[in-house]
């Protein structure tokens, strides 16, 4: 058998070793790599800017903890751009596994930096079941569906709600999904009741939402650890996406030589074997 | 009557939500709707007891019967409480075992299940790696055309990888696959899977609705 | 005579269906003096219209006996093949429907599917493993499976736990399948339902574990994961057509031809409004389709 049989057949363990090393190696020797600003990114940076002072809007985190790595820099991100900028934010989550807590944590994180307050600057409704139904329902009525916020304060007690009771008082949607709830966002909520609506993603995910952003439903798009870190330097607070940029770029530079290795690998030994026989 | 009753409240329920969808919320039709909606979420909290409950009967059963590796079931058990129980009482119902910053809900959640999950997710990234080393082979035109196609873009979202590109002064790379290869080609071949896979779910919904398809409720 | 009955009550449901659909407007347009029918929503109305009456009515030609071609579909073609070669092995077949809830349209299909599946594993009395995500998909699997059992007159080779729950939590449930799989190295996995991030851990898996692999979903974004890992891939509608295609039911075929028709349809309004909007004619077209 030979080099190249051998290499065809490699064990896929030395592969998780060299991915292993290329993850670690920019963490223990950082680089500073230049970033660039896609359009959909500058698209949801200049949707927000447009948005007047004290507007209401509502960020959704629906994305479980497995994504935080990408998912959770934007959410951050973009509270630093509504705060900064006077906005209220509603927060809720379809995912009932952390969803709730997430969005409680990070906002409340957000808030003590900006001085916000809560029931008044911002709210977090936190988790209902059939995403469909509260998405859709929350049309009519947002007390309807959450008779209380996460806490199980009643809505009627929070200033915030009081004065918002259903998408017609709402400016903005932020989606931050790691799955297909922003499928149904943009077919119920931004179809049917015309909220304007941007949407954060998993880099798995993003390809799909192209075709809503072309369709200008969605008003802009971060794709991935790439968006985020896109966003990160669009908002002035460059965190932990930009960081990972460069462990994201050892990785995919190891899988394009991988491939490369893979078919020299797969021709050569082919053309061999058919010359031994 | 067991697949009569269910065939009917599926009927109707979906009837009513789609008539609806076409009247004013005022409606006394638009408030059936919304009051439809409230009753799933509420239908839908309930499917999340049932879930604590079969687990439970499943792995209690086991732990009785001291079947093979009980010991993780007694774990599994301990585990679903230890998190079901702050879930649906009042957050602050105490400092210790509330859901609060510093609750053991919070530990649970912060340090265990988080970087559990998190840890399972970014497996993904070996899994990849190694899918892409034995699969990724130019054997065609077409999948020549895929790789090639894959590489580029693959490079287009590092910033190591536009470094490379912009390497070519004379042409945009970045820019020709922003705008052909993702908001083109992808997004066409997006949108045929996307209209397909919608009308093929309006079409199983439709039969759901009048009773024709009834193979998920172990019928026909 | 039975099949006079049903096709009394499905006549019956579709008269209802047409009545409310044509005459609700009227009746309660009277109610109050201001239209409580939203006119802005009348191209939506159209098309459910179009579209019901499309599929119903090539339901009813199927139902009288008029003869619907349906391409093959090799993933589905394989399904008997990879059951007999579980048989074969001595091994078990893995079915997952997914991982989403009952409410969502591929874990119907899903479970459509598990049906006709289990029909066959029963048919060769193959062992079955069914691992699901949420408590309601356990009831209908479980329904699903037995009722299988139950027509291919295999009723004590059914066994309940075929069907079992194993975890609300994603990654909790793919560990558990992954174990599984690495332990028992089932001769066939079937996944066929909504997948999200575990779709390329659970068929990677599969492959070193040197299973036979068939999978189907209509997300397209873990379409690649699966036509890399796994020997078969029902893309899209395809998943939902299968219920229909496995069983050969004339009733069912209808609704895979009536779609294919509104598809038609949707591709003619695409062509036309690209050649309208491209002369500069398209602005009336396109508000057509305006959604509110």
């Amino acid at each position: 058998m030979s080099i190249w049989n051998k290499m065809e057949k490699m064990d896929r363990r030395w592969i998780y070793l060299m991915v292993a090393i290329s993850v670690v190696i920019p963490f223990l020797y950082p680089m500073s790599l230049p970033i660039s600003i896609t359009p959909e990114a500058q698209a949801v940076y200049d949707t927000i800017e447009a948005l007047p002072d004290g507007s209401t809007v509502m960020l959704v985190f629906d994305y479980y903890p497995s994504t935080i790595a990408e998912c959770e820099p934007m959410a951050i991100a973009a509270l630093h751009q509504f705060f900064s900028k006077d906005i209220k934010v509603i927060t809720l989550s379809n995912i009932p596994l952390g969803g709730p807590s997430m969005a409680e944590t990070i906002t409340r994180m957000m808030a003590k930096e900006y001085n916000k307050e809560y029931g008044i600057d911002f709210v977090n409704l936190g988790y209902k079941a059939n995403y469909v139904a509260v998405m859709s329902g929350m049309g009519q009525s947002i007390e309807d569906i959450f008779p209380t916020d996460n806490s199980g304060t009643p809505l009627s007690e929070l200033p915030l709600m009081t004065k918002t009771k259903n998408y017609a008082d709402i400016s903005f949607l932020f989606e931050i999904a790691d799955n297909a709830t922003a499928d149904y966002w943009v077919s119920i909520v931004n179809a049917q009741f015309g909220l304007p609506m941007v949407c954060g993603t998993t880099a798995v995910s993003a390809p799909k939402y192209y075709a809503f952003v072309a369709s200008g439903q969605f008003k802009g798009l971060l794709g991935g650890m790439k968006g985020a870190a896109e966003y990160e330097i669009l908002v002035g607070h460059k965190a932990s996406a930009v960081t990972g940029m460069s462990a994201q770029s050892l990785v995919h530079l190891l899988i394009i030589f991988l491939v490369i290795l893979g078919n020299l690998s797969f021709f050569i030994g082919r053309r061999k074997s058919l010359e031994t026989a | 009557m067991r697949t009569t009753l269910p065939v009917a409240v599926a009927f109707l329920s979906g009837v009513i939500l789609v008539i609806s969808f076409f009247f004013d919320d005022k409606n006394w039709l638009g408030l059936l709707g919304q009051e439809l909606k409230i009753w799933l979420t509420i239908v839908g909290g309930f499917t999340l007891l049932l879930g604590v409950v079969s687990i439970t009967r499943v792995n209690w059963a086991a732990v009785r019967r001291k079947k093979e590796r009980w010991e993780y079931k007694v774990l599994t058990l301990i585990a679903i409480f230890a998190m079901a129980i702050p879930s649906v009482l009042s957050p602050d119902w105490s400092i210790r075992f509330g859901r609060n910053e510093g609750s053991v809900y919070d530990w649970l959640f912060q340090y265990l299940m988080s970087p559990m999950m998190a840890t399972m997710f970014a497996t993904l990234a070996f899994y990849i790696a190694s899918a892409a080393y034995r699969a990724f082979r130019a054997r065609s035109a077409e999948a020549t055309l895929l790789l090639v196609t894959a590489t580029l873009v693959m490079l287009w979202r590092v910033p190591m990888g536009e470094w490379f590109l912009n390497l070519f002064p004379w042409i945009d790379i970045p820019y020709l696959l922003n705008t052909y290869i993702m908001g083109g080609i992808n997004m066409a071949v997006q949108r045929g899977i996307i209209i397909g896979a919608a009308l093929g779910a309006a079409s199983m919904s439709l039969r759901i609705i009048l009773g024709i398809e009834r193979t998920y409720m172990g019928k026909g | 005579m039975k099949s006079t009955t049903n096709q009394l009550k499905h006549t019956a449901l579709y008269v209802i269906l047409f009545q409310v659909f044509i005459n609700v407007d009227i009746v309660f347009a009277q109610e109050t003096a201001n239209s409580v029918f939203r006119s802005d929503r009348i191209n939506a109305l159209v098309f459910v219209i179009i579209f019901s009456a499309s599929v119903l009515l090539y339901t009813k030609w199927a139902r009288q006996g008029k003869s619907l071609f349906l391409r093959k579909i090799p993933g589905l073609d394989a399904v008997e093949e990879a059951v007999g070669r579980a048989t074969e092995m001595g091994r078990p077949v893995l079915f997952i429907p997914g991982i989403a809830e009952l409410d969502e349209i591929e874990t119907i299909a899903g479970i459509s599917i598990l049906g006709r599946v289990a029909k066959i594993t029963a048919q060769y009395e193959t062992p079955l493993h069914v691992p699901v995500r949420y408590p309601l998909v356990l009831a209908a699997g479980q329904e699903v499976v037995e009722q299988a059992y139950i027509e291919m007159g295999k009723k004590d080779s059914y066994n309940q736990d075929t069907v079992q729950y194993v975890a609300g939590e994603q990654f909790a449930f793919t560990a558990t399948v992954n174990g599984y799989m690495m332990r028992e190295r089932p001769a066939t996995n079937i996944y066929m339902g909504a997948f999200f991030a575990e779709s390329l851990l659970l068929a990677e898996t599969g492959n070193a574990a040197g299973s036979i692999q068939i999978a189907g979903t209509a997300r397209p974004e873990q379409l690649p994961f699966f036509i890399a890992a796994c020997d078969y891939t029902l893309m899209g509608e395809e998943l939902y057509a299968a219920s229909a295609y496995l069983s050969h039911e004339p009733v069912m075929l209808g609704g895979l031809k009536g779609q294919d028709f509104v598809k038609v349809l949707i591709g003619l309004c695409i062509i036309i409004g690209t050649l309208l909007v491209s002369f500069g004619y398209g602005e009336f077209f396109i508000s057509l389709f305006d959604a509110v």
